[in-house]
């Protein structure tokens, strides 16, 4: 049985990738998948918690588990809003580029 | 230990993907890869109900999503860039990050892992397991997170669908 660290240290790699991601792109979009990513990192820590935490009893062990589906929810209802603002800006500045989108109005 | 190895170079080698390729389909397609992988990963954790959420979820429904826009908006990254030291710089932060984070987690001690009793107490991590949780401690979440989803529906489309209208007042001006 692989230990909880590796799968900790998978976790923060992916992160750390994400990272890279956000600080590297200059579209909207791809802003938003490397911030998918992230979001996918901290599940993945928190599912390898969860069995780590099987000693503690079902219900302080699933909570992890709880935790990522309600993660994966919120997910998805930031995903509709994010693409829908990012969506009605190119209407507006036909670009989706971070560089150009400096200012607050439209 | 081989297949935790073959799962988490095929993760990394995805997320890398998602951040280095060009083309925006290609970066999402990517993702779509390691988010399976990671449901994969959920499976040898014993998150089974997860990884099946995962998949339906994540690969299935956001990612068609984020296909679909970046299909609609037709994003293309522009040639000239005035930031053109950010890009090194973001992969130095990165790889000092996760070397930084690994080595730390490694070091640390973790509680041994228990075989038998994991199969007791998570029993594969199903729906029943995660439901008897979500439905005790979480429930006040659980509503939130409905309230959430449906306030989401509601300014998404309400966003889309009032700037059409606008752009559609403007048209009209314009004709007039």
């Amino acid at each position: 049985m692989i230990g909880t660290e590796y799968y900790i240290a998978l976790s923060a790699i992916i992160f750390s990738i994400g990272t890279v991601g956000v600080l590297s792109r200059r579209s909207a979009i791809m802003v938003f998948l490397s911030i998918e990513l992230m979001l996918n990192a901290a599940n993945l820590a928190m599912v390898a918690f969860a069995r780590a935490w099987a000693s503690e009893g079902a219900l302080a062990a699933m909570n992890g588990q709880a935790a990522v589906f309600i993660i994966l929810a919120i997910a998805a209802a930031e995903v509709a809003v994010g693409l829908g603002i990012l969506v009605a800006i190119f209407r507006y500045r036909e670009t989706t580029e971070l560089d150009l989108l400096s200012e607050m109005r439209l | 230990m081989l297949s935790f190895v073959i799962l988490a170079v095929l993760l990394i080698a995805g997320s890398i993907g998602v951040v280095s390729l060009k083309q925006p389909v290609h970066a999402a397609l990517s993702l779509v890869a390691s988010l399976m992988t990671l449901a994969i990963v959920y499976i040898s954790l014993e998150a089974h109900f997860l990884a099946g959420i995962q998949v339906i979820v994540y690969a299935g429904a956001i990612m068609v999503l984020f296909l679909f826009v970046i299909m609609l908006l037709n994003v293309q990254e522009q040639k000239e860039n005035k930031f053109a030291w950010m890009k090194p710089a973001a992969y130095i932060v990165g790889a000092l990050t996760a070397i930084g984070l690994v080595a730390n987690i490694l070091q640390s001690p973790t509680p041994a892992l228990n075989a038998e009793l994991i199969d007791t107490i998570i029993a594969g991590g199903t729906a029943e397991g995660v439901a008897q949780v979500l439905f005790n401690q979480f429930v006040l979440g659980f509503q939130l997170v409905g309230v959430l989803l449906l306030t989401g529906i509601v300014g998404a489309t309400s966003l889309v669908q009032r700037k059409a209208e606008i752009a559609k007042i403007e048209e009209d001006l314009a004709n007039a």
